[in-house]
């Protein structure tokens, strides 16, 4: 049962608090700021305690989601719940930022109002909640949704986070009723994280695909939509469909408010998407990928005894093209080579020459292991395709579909 | 928006509440500017006023100054305004509790608003105004609501009664209102339910007795159907209601869990492990031989999986629920070993605890994966990381005994990037590898030695050191590596010291003639130049042992170490039990039992498992055939069925507990001997650092099994014993060490003592019986009973002549028996018997005879003869006098002992009216060598660990739980865990025996 719930800014302002269940103090919000920011970077932030509170919380949009509780709760209900949280405060307020937080702190009392009541959760549907919610949102800026040529993808986040989010991606889903004029549209992304481990001798190691497809929707009445998966798409190693390239997956979960009836047979989940932003289905694929892995390396270590310095230095390098970049970390020992744009089939190359004091065989054993961050447009790496998305009955008016896809790396590993 | 605007001035401030004086003096015109602002007539101005206190009130500003001003703000339509009204009034009525019965009749009224969001929005807000007031205010309203028309509205006043019941108990209980909530369980709509399910389970928990959550198959029923309908939050409630359910036996468990396992693809992470936990518990009722079962095993892996790619923050909680479920049931996950691999950017608390689950599945078939991927891992760039790689390889090589020389040479690879870290881990983990697999692995110490120089950090020099003094004998040069560390003695830590001065003297005892002065050295560095207690302890210690007695320096000093076990972390195997049954909530993710971080009564209820269906069955079953298949499942094979040629293989674990271990009186606890032992202990331990284990067996005397790690630096200086032997002895020791210390005696004698006093006051002997009356052997009448003193075994007879003429020429022999016993040298009867006359004797009997299994087990069969004829009787002895004095088991080979031994080898006992406390059971119990291995206490439970060797090297692990809260309760429970199930009920007859006298 959660105690308390509040959100702090990452200076530890307090933005929102709600205590649920009055048995804990106010001062717990400082103790928790404390104890967060005192943390060394080996121990698990994830939950703390303080006497007999425990604090349980993430960290989302430079925000930290916090809930207490004084039992032996689930910190998976906890985690699930405050990411839920924070997911209907972007899809309320446009964007998750410190800033949409405050200006919309009676917003987000009333939806925690809604959802937790007495440290139970109660409801996290954009559905039910939309029928009790009172306060409209207050955005920061009016947004134009005209360069759509632009949309990138929203909740794609990679670890670099250099996916700007997109104008579509920040609008408050509930906006439609001040703003008559705002279109009905519907995106359904593809997004896949590829986790790769190459071996130094080339051999791929390790191949996991984890996928999703999420749906952001801007309808404002519900109704039906059928999406249709690649026919050949299967589930777990035995079993095999159609004649053409097996799209496979060993294991699939779905949204609890996915109709699966049409599923086994003709590949099609039937939904009545709620608005606002979705997962229907995750899946994963380990080992066996069905095409070569995207990128490969070929690495060459060279070492020469010749001069002497004592600073590790990045001496010369030599890209391939004057719009990458590299520079060297001293603190992570890494060289970051950055290429803004790699056209398919293409191969780069760069060449570092690293001083390193007192350089001896066993520095070589040192080197490596390359890891790679890219995000890949237009493509799937288990092949998995929609076929067609259709809404039933048809909306009246314009009503437009979006059908994106992505590949991120994970963590994309290669030996040296 | 100018309020947002404010608020983002004052956000400075918002964290720095504490001085509150300086808000109420700058802000008093602000106070003054809402209140105006509030009793305004324009809707839009209250609103936006009622909003700027809610935004004072967030970042900690004291407004209950405007309390009657909000709450005139509540009777209003506008469904937005009412809302901020009653999130200012929940936050402030407490502490304004008159004040807040002036909203008392809205409630009331709202309650009656023909909105169902109003009606809701009252109920729940009314209850979580904490004033006592206001309760008896709330009954009617809540009645109503509890059947109002509108799920929402039920839903809402079924959570209501919980908070109710935590303000006044008592209302709630008179108003009926539990009855109420009761039928709600069977309300049609499944978020009632599940609402309903939450708070009977806590008001439950506050009545553990109440027959409140009636968990019956009707019910379960229910709530089976309810958990497809409902949302994923009210399937955890139910979920994890039906975890508190004792299915009654496995027909049931296993539909409940066919049920339940759809639940296990669902995309909410929680919904997922709540599922898990209900498995895993349902699980244990399951017969393992059940197809199901497999089934059941193979559906519970995928979903852990799909966890480990979820965001860092669940990923780390769901690691260490897999910690657990691994400890449990490896089999789950033993072919995912991969997921566990680490990915480089998973930060460094998820990486961790992947290392640690990965050792836990390492195995023959997949070692040499597991060794490849922490080679890589052993060159990152996160010195903390790279450590725990290194030992990770350390801790393979000790699990799986195959890879051994796998990881022996990966170490070694490892070493030659003398990259500084990465050696003094390896050093450090070598050194236990040398400690599990001793003179296997030498060659490699010349490499070791090398790098002696690049080694700064206490631990590893510590370690190399160890090894130099454990294999001073091969190395050339061993004394001038030592003498080169004893240069700077004192800047050394203690651990270091410790170590030094241990491995010279050991080098010494080896090679006396070129170290003699070298071991002076040190000596007198640890005793007069050291202000270290325990260093100067050990070091008085060891000279004065070299000085009185090198003989028996050599015996403690060189004394064969026990192997270090396997898994050195596991958790206990009733806290690993309780912690399956909370899977999925923080007691899993901080691998405590809930009552070690909850306050109060909440959710502490001790759980268990339940009892697998048959298990402990086949100890009692008379079959002999089924047993003995079970014994031969589990080698080492114990007692054969029939016949010698069984009876070998028996033979050659069982040399007599006498010859090479000096007996130890069960009642050297209160002897010198113990204090001496303690004081060892503690002088040796080094309680600091985590090898401590290891230094601890260095200088282990031969007896004192029993005393380790109880006192540990308990009595260094407190024991009178050592007091005595140091203060006696001359501050400035001589110098010349074949010189004998002018208190003799010493420590030898000290030593000594345990081998001299014989003393049996502990240990139980029943009173004699009559085992052969007169009537059936010609007027001889013999009794007897069995004893064991200072571990030896007595049997001890009364002949009594009650016929007329004299009898002569007493002789004994033994029957072939179930463990060897014979008599250990003839009888002895040395004067004719008269008529009338009684004569005692003590037979003394050793373990080594002919061994043929007997039914029951304890029987023995016994022929006496005399010069009228020969007799023939049966007696019973009890188990317990083949109990040795060294059976105290090592803590963590208790755990991994316990863990290995199949569940169905647990058998369970009641000892009913037993009126001790625990610890003096362990007393009692440890007088007939029943030791006490560990105690733990949980809620008003005590827990005793304890271990059992008998003669024949049969080793019993027992666990005896004690309750300590209710003097009522005097019942024991006793699950005994063996290799050969067949004993465990002998062992239970001894523990009744023992502690009822």
């Amino acid at each position: 049962m959660i105690s308390q719930v509040f959100i702090l800014s990452s200076k530890g302002d307090h933005l929102i608090y709600k205590d649920f269940r009055g048995e804990a103090d106010k001062d717990a919000v400082s103790v928790f700021f404390e104890m967060v920011t005192a943390l060394s970077g080996d121990q698990p932030p994830v939950v703390m305690s303080h006497k007999d509170l425990n604090f349980i919380h993430v960290r989302q949009g430079g925000l930290y989601w916090v809930a207490s509780t004084k039992t032996n709760a689930s910190p998976f209900t906890v985690i699930e719940f405050l990411n839920r949280l924070a997911a209907l405060t972007k899809d309320y307020c446009g964007s998750l930022c410190e800033k949409s937080v405050r200006m919309n702190f009676a917003l987000i009392y009333e939806l925690l109002d809604e959802m937790v009541d007495y440290g139970y959760i109660q409801t996290t549907s954009t559905d039910i909640l939309k029928n009790f919610i009172q306060t409209e949102a207050v955005t920061s800026k009016p947004f134009s949704l005209f360069d759509l040529s632009n949309v990138g993808l929203f909740g794609a986040e990679t670890q670099q986070s250099k996916v700007a989010p997109s104008t579509a991606a920040t609008r408050p889903i509930m906006s439609h009723r001040s703003e008559q004029g705002g279109k009905n549209e519907i995106f359904v992304d593809v997004v896949e994280r590829l986790s790769v481990v190459i071996g130094s001798n080339g051999v791929l190691m390790k191949a996991d695909v984890e996928g999703e497809i999420r749906v952001k929707c801007y309808l404002p009445t519900c109704s039906e939509m059928r999406i249709g998966l690649n026919e050949e798409f299967s589930i777990g190693r035995s079993q095999l469909r159609g004649y053409g390239t097996a799209v496979r997956v060993d294991e699939c979960s779905f949204h609890q408010a996915v109709k699966l009836d049409e599923f086994d047979t003709y590949r099609i989940l039937k939904v009545c998407p709620s608005q606002g932003e979705q997962t229907l289905m995750q899946y994963q694929l380990s080992d066996e990928l069905p095409c070569a892995p995207p990128f490969r390396l070929f690495p060459t270590v060279e070492k020469d005894y010749g001069s002497r310095y004592t600073d590790c230095d990045l001496l010369s390098q030599e890209l391939s093209s004057p719009d990458q970049t590299a520079e060297l970390q001293l603190k992570n020992k890494a060289i970051l080579w950055s290429i803004p744009r790699f056209p398919g089939g293409a191969q780069l190359s760069a060449l570092f020459k690293v001083e390193v004091p007192s350089l001896s065989s066993a520095s070589l054993l040192e080197v490596g292991p390359v890891s790679m961050s890219f995000e890949l447009p237009k493509q799937t790496c288990t092949g998995l395709q929609i076929r067609f998305l259709r809404l039933s009955p048809t909306q009246p008016g314009m009503s437009q579909r979006w059908v994106r896809y992505v590949t991120h790396s994970d963590s994309y590993t290669i030996r040296i | 928006m100018e309020w947002a605007s404010q608020l983002c001035e004052n956000r400075g401030l918002g964290s720095k509440m504490t001085d509150s004086k300086y808000f109420t003096t700058t802000k008093k015109g602000e106070i003054f500017e809402l209140k105006a602002e509030l009793n305004s007539d324009k809707k839009e101005k209250k609103k936006e006023a009622v909003k700027k206190v809610i935004a004072s009130m967030t970042v900690g500003k004291d407004v209950s100054a405007l309390f009657p001003d909000v709450v005139n703000c509540m009777q209003t339509d506008n469904l937005e305004l009412k809302k901020l009204v009653y999130l200012y009034l929940m936050n402030y009525a407490k502490s304004q509790p008159d004040m807040a019965i002036m909203a008392v009749n809205t409630f009331v009224k709202d309650c009656e608003d023909p909105n169902p969001l109003i009606r809701a929005l009252a109920v729940r807000t009314m209850g979580c105004i904490r004033v006592d007031k206001i309760t008896e205010y709330l009954c009617e309203p809540l009645r109503k609501c509890l059947k109002d028309e509108d799920p929402y509205v039920r839903k809402t006043a079924a959570v209501c009664v919980a908070k109710l019941h935590d303000i006044n108990a008592q209302l709630v209980e008179d108003q009926g209102f539990l009855d109420t909530l009761k039928d709600l369980i069977s309300d049609s709509n499944p978020m009632v339910v599940a609402n309903a399910v939450a708070a009977l389970s806590e008001i439950a928990e506050s009545h553990p007795n109440s027959n409140l959550l009636d968990l019956n198959p009707q019910t379960i029923n229910k709530l089976l159907t309810a958990l497809n309908e409902c949302t994923e939050w009210g399937q955890i409630f139910i979920l994890d209601c039906l975890a508190n359910y004792t299915p009654r036996d496995d027909r049931e468990s296993q539909s409940i869990c066919e049920r339940v396992t759809p639940r296990l693809s669902h995309a909410n992470s929680a919904v997922v492990l709540s599922a898990v936990k209900v498995l895993m518990k349902f699980m244990e009722m399951l017969p393992k031989d059940l197809d199901y079962y497999g089934t059941l095993l193979k559906k519970l892996a995928p979903p852990l999986v799909t966890l480990l790619s979820a965001e860092p923050e669940l990923q780390y909680v769901a690691l260490r629920n897999i910690n657990l479920i691994v400890q449990k049931r490896p089999e789950i996950l033993k072919h995912e070993m991969k997921v566990f691999f680490v990915k480089y950017n998973d930060p460094i608390y998820v990486k961790l605890e992947k290392l640690d689950i990965m050792i836990r599945l390492a195995s023959q078939a997949n070692i040499a994966q597991v060794l490849a991927e922490l080679k890589e891992y052993a060159t990152e760039v996160d010195v903390d990381f790279v450590r725990k790689a290194v030992r990770a390889i350390g801790r393979c090589a000790i699990k799986v005994e195959q890879s051994a020389e796998r990881c022996v040479s990966t170490l070694l690879d490892l070493i030659q990037t003398k990259v500084n870290y990465v050696v003094q881990e390896a050093i450090v983990v070598i050194k236990d590898i040398f400690r599990k697999y001793p003179n296997k692995y030498e060659s490699v110490i010349a490499t070791l030695c090398e790098n002696l120089d690049s080694l700064d950090e206490p631990e590893a020099r510590a370690a190399m050191i160890w090894i130099v003094g454990e294999y001073a004998e091969r190395i050339d040069n061993a004394d001038e590596l030592l003498e080169s560390f004893l240069e700077g003695f004192h800047d050394e830590s203690t651990q270091v010291q410790l170590q030094l001065l241990t491995a010279i003297v050991k080098l010494f005892l080896k090679k006396p003639t070129e170290t003699q002065e070298l071991v002076q050295q040190v000596l007198s560095l640890a005793t007069q130049d050291s202000d270290n207690p325990d260093l100067r302890d050990r070091g008085y210690i060891y000279w004065r042992l070299l000085s009185t007695d090198p003989v028996a320096a050599k015996e403690v000093v060189l004394a064969e170490k026990p192997l270090i076990s396997e898994e050195t972390d596991l958790i206990e195997p009733t806290l690993l039990d309780e912690l399956i049954c909370h899977i999925g909530t923080l007691a899993s993710v901080y691998h405590k039992p809930p009552s070690a971080f909850v306050e109060g009564g909440r959710g502490v209820q001790h759980k268990r498992l339940p009892a697998r269906a048959g298990s402990g069955e086949s100890a009692e079953s008379p079959d002999v055939g089924q047993a003995v298949s079970a014994v031969s499942d589990a080698p080492p094979a114990v007692i054969p069925s029939q016949g010698d040629l069984l009876g070998d293989l028996l033979n050659l674990d069982l040399a007599p507990p006498t010859s090479n271990v000096p007996p130890v009186p069960s009642s050297m606890q209160m002897g010198a001997m113990d204090l001496l032992g303690g004081g060892l202990d503690s002088l040796m331990g080094d309680e600091s650092e985590t090898s401590a284990s290891h230094y601890r067996t260095e200088v282990q005397s031969p007896q004192p099994p029993e005393c380790s790690e109880r006192e540990l630096g308990g009595d260094v200086g407190g024991s009178p014993a050592m007091g005595v032997s140091l203060g006696g002895a001359p501050v400035g020791m001589p110098a010349g060490l074949g010189a004998a210390p002018a208190v003799g005696g010493g420590l030898g004698d000290l030593f000594d003592l345990g081998g001299g006093v014989g003393v049996t006051a502990g240990s139980y002997i029943p009173p004699k019986t009559v085992w052969l009356p007169a009537m059936k052997a010609k007027g001889l009448e013999i009794s007897g009973t069995f004893a064991r003193r200072s571990g030896v075994i007595h049997m001890d007879l009364s002949f009594t002549n009650k016929a007329m003429s004299v009898m002569t020429d007493f002789a004994i022999q033994f029957n072939k028996n179930s463990f060897g016993l014979a008599p250990a040298g003839p009888l002895q009867v040395l004067t004719p018997l008269s008529p009338n006359q009684t004569v005692d004797v003590s037979l003394p009997l050793s373990t080594t005879g002919p061994v043929m299994k007997m039914e029951p087990l304890n029987n023995l069969q016994v022929a006496v003869k005399n010069n009228i004829d020969v007799f023939y009787f049966s007696c019973q002895y009890p188990i317990s006098l083949l109990f040795v004095e060294d059976g105290k088991m090592d803590r963590q080979v208790f755990l991994a002992t316990w863990k290995d031994i199949p569940s169905e080898n647990e058998a369970q006992f009641q000892i009913k009216d037993c009126h001790l406390n625990s610890d003096a059971a362990s007393n009692k119990l440890q007088g007939s060598n029943i030791f006490t291995v560990a105690k733990r206490t949980v809620d008003t439970q005590d827990m005793l660990y304890q271990s059992v060797k008998l003669t024949n090297g049969i080793w019993m692990l027992a666990e005896l739980r004690i309750q300590t809260g209710n003097p009522n309760s005097t019942d024991l429970e006793l699950s005994v865990k063996c290799r050969a199930p067949e004993v465990s009920q002998y062992v239970y007859q001894c523990y009744e025996l023992i502690l009822r006298n």
